[in-house]
């Protein structure tokens, strides 16, 4: 292995890292706010047809992504309605949202699947891409994937340090006491939960738009449930979340690149590492005492004010 | 915030009234429906060959209902594989994953010969649960010894194991004689028997008799009482002197069992051989049937019968009017969606009230 493999692995590395990170990023905002949301493998999958049809008709690039985040905002905001003021079962609604995304992106992207279109390009910044080792993974990449990155600040930002995160975390730890604060608890999950759709409509977008020029059926492959293992392993920090997605996106990029330089291993073996080394990684996050106590007390339950105690 | 007239208040219903609670299933069963039927028409399904397509050509022509049972078998075993596991608060969303090892080891008795020739149907089917079990068998130890959720661990092992079926077909079990991915077809006495009603196979039997099974554990014996007071409160359960930790594991592996039956009924009812196409959407399916039939063995025969209806029109929908498999996961989960608002009006009501100013 020499330097310049390991400069265009790396450089590659963040084509599969994005829409993991994306959808760490929202589903850890769902969660902080105490919403368990299943369906992000939904908000992938509708956000990848829709940029991917909107780009198709339109011929606009930046109406095919706006349009991926409305996708994925637009069936959260349904799972927020049903979870958050219908009081329905988080995991069993996250589950059907889950369906509903991947049935409705097949259905309503049919004539859609295997067109190739013109996706969004890398930025070009001249001689700086050709830096030894980290040229590529810097100054190579597309604008979606530094805009996913200031995204992800932003989140961390919105979450840790302003007065609005403070709010969303007391609803996601105690909602109760929120309550009597006087925090809108409904409001700030439902908010919540849309910005997670929007943020794996986005994820979702990257997939279709920037990372393979086309949508088919299925090409989500269980990303967004490798997003959910994710959060367990960022202990719900948005910053955490970076590295866990570029450790998944480095073990992905790597294995079409180790086939193309000749290295025989079955494909489909080694196709299960990323879910194996999901596995693992869950099972070290959970074994920690931090993600015990990062874990957001009250995930996954329904608030109702006059259960109050 | 805009200053209503009135203020809302969501009251808990200290009581569900049974009459009440059928009230709202029935209408949010009927809600989903309806929701889905108006789906297929605004897709391009003529609105009067609905009834045609969706009913008489699935539960009544003799063909149809032949290829609706036929349906109708491993949808039985999976949608008791959800609501075994869903019984202890388990969540298996591994049914493809288990299904597919259940295949997988029905086939490898056939294809390496195992055991004497009489006893071959009975081992596949044998390893085939065996096999599902033994997949569902990491993520319940590693909730038991170490707390970590099923929810994600059983949904990848279904990536894992497709990837593995993937790695045998397109390898060692490719049947050379074939251009598509499959193994070689099992030989006549590896077969179920047909009842001479279509493609109608002993299977259904088998899943009826696992049905009753699986009804008298789960209503009538020691595990059942101890399953359903772990699944109401596993606190409670632990305190009361109930072995959580065991009765959690009987019936997760037999969730993980049941699943993987079904594969094997697949391979050895109705595909004779392995392939890429089976299985698909199980795992959805199983949790609708189970929600659906309120998790109680005997409503899971119809209920899966009904899914097995939806899933032969599907092909019609495919063939006739360009509409692809996901048409039918959709509806699911629409119905499902549909069920679980519906219980807000079971669980509370609103009380509103002037506000005084």
């Amino acid at each position: 292995m020499d330097i310049a493999f390991l400069g265009s692995w790396l450089g590659s590395v963040p084509t599969a890292a994005i829409p993991l990170l994306l959808a760490s990023v929202g589903l850890i905002l769902s969660e902080r706010a105490g919403v368990v949301s299943l369906g992000v493998e939904g908000y992938l999958a509708m956000g990848a047809m829709a940029a991917a049809a909107v780009t198709l008709e339109s011929g606009s690039l930046v109406l095919g992504i706006a349009a991926g985040v409305a996708a994925g905002a637009l069936l959260a905001l349904g799972f927020g309605i049903a979870v958050v003021l219908l009081r329905a079962e988080q995991i069993l609604a996250g589950l059907a949202t889950m369906a509903i995304g991947l049935g409705a992106a097949g259905l309503l992207g049919r004539d859609y699947v295997h067109r190739t279109f013109e996706g969004v390009t890398n930025v070009d910044l001249g001689s700086l891409a050709q830096v030894p080792l980290l040229g590529q993974l810097l100054f190579a990449q597309d604008p979606l994937a530094y805009l996913a990155i200031l995204l992800t600040l932003g989140g961390w930002w919105l979450i840790a340090r302003s007065h609005f995160g403070l709010r969303l975390r007391a609803v996601g730890e105690d909602p109760a006491t929120a309550d009597v604060a006087g925090v809108n608890v409904q409001l700030h999950q439902l908010f919540a939960v849309t910005c997670c759709g929007a943020l794996g409509g986005l994820g979702g977008a990257y997939l279709s738009a920037v990372a393979s020029n086309v949508w088919v059926e299925n090409m989500v492959a269980g990303r967004g449930w490798i997003a959910l293992a994710l959060v367990i392993f960022a202990r719900w920090d948005p910053l955490r979340a970076i590295l866990g997605a570029f450790l998944f996106g480095a073990v992905e990029a790597l294995l079409p690149r180790l086939q193309a330089s000749g290295f025989d291993a079955p494909v489909y073996l080694m196709g299960m590492l990323p879910y194996a080394l999901t596995i693992v990684v869950l099972v070290a996050a959970s074994c920690s005492r931090a993600r015990r106590n990062a874990e957001p007390a009250a995930l996954g339950q329904s608030y109702i004010r006059q259960d109050r105690r | 915030m805009i200053a209503l007239p009135y203020t809302f208040a969501l009251q808990r219903r200290l009581t569900l009234s049974g009459r009440r609670g059928v009230g709202t299933f029935v209408g949010g069963l009927a809600a989903g429906i309806l929701l889905g039927l108006a789906l297929l028409v605004w897709a391009g399904v003529p609105t009067e060959s609905l009834l045609d397509d969706l009913f008489v050509q699935v539960f009544i022509s003799p063909q149809g209902l032949a290829q609706t049972l036929t349906l109708t078998v491993p949808l039985i075993l999976v949608g008791l594989s959800s609501a075994v596991a869903m019984r202890v608060k388990f969540w298996n969303i591994g049914i493809e994953g288990q299904l597919w090892l259940g295949a997988i080891g029905a086939t490898a008795v056939s294809l390496y010969g195992v055991g004497p020739e009489a006893l071959r149907l009975p081992l596949m089917l044998l390893a085939s649960a065996l096999f599902g079990a033994a997949w569902i068998a990491l993520p319940l130890v590693l909730r038991l010894r170490l707390q970590v959720s099923e929810l994600v661990v059983t949904l990848l092992l279904s990536n894992i194991a497709y990837l593995l079926l993937q790695h045998l077909l397109f390898g060692a079990w490719r049947d050379p004689a074939n251009s598509f991915p499959m193994s070689m077809q099992i030989g006549g006495d590896e077969r179920l028997a047909l009842l001479g009603f279509g493609n109608l196979h002993s299977g259904l039997f088998i899943a009826l008799a696992v049905t009753l099974l699986v009804a008298m554990l789960s209503e009538r014996s020691r595990l059942g009482f101890h399953a359903a007071a772990i699944g109401a409160n596993p606190q409670v359960a632990r305190a009361a002197g109930i072995p959580v930790g065991l009765t959690l594991a009987i019936m997760v592996l037999l969730s993980g069992a049941l699943s993987g039956l079904a594969g094997g009924l697949i391979i050895t009812g109705s595909e004779y051989r392995l392939t890429q196409n089976i299985g698909w959407n199980m795992t959805f399916s199983g949790i609708v049937i189970a929600f659906v039939a309120r998790f109680k063995p005997l409503w899971i025969l119809p209920t899966a019968f009904a899914l097995a209806g939806l899933y032969n029109a599907g092909s019609t929908l495919k063939v006739f009017y360009g509409l692809s498999d996901a048409v039918v996961v959709l509806l699911q989960g629409l119905i499902l969606m549909s069920l679980l608002v519906a219980q807000f009006f079971a669980h509370y009501r609103i009380d509103m009230k002037k506000e005084p100013r």
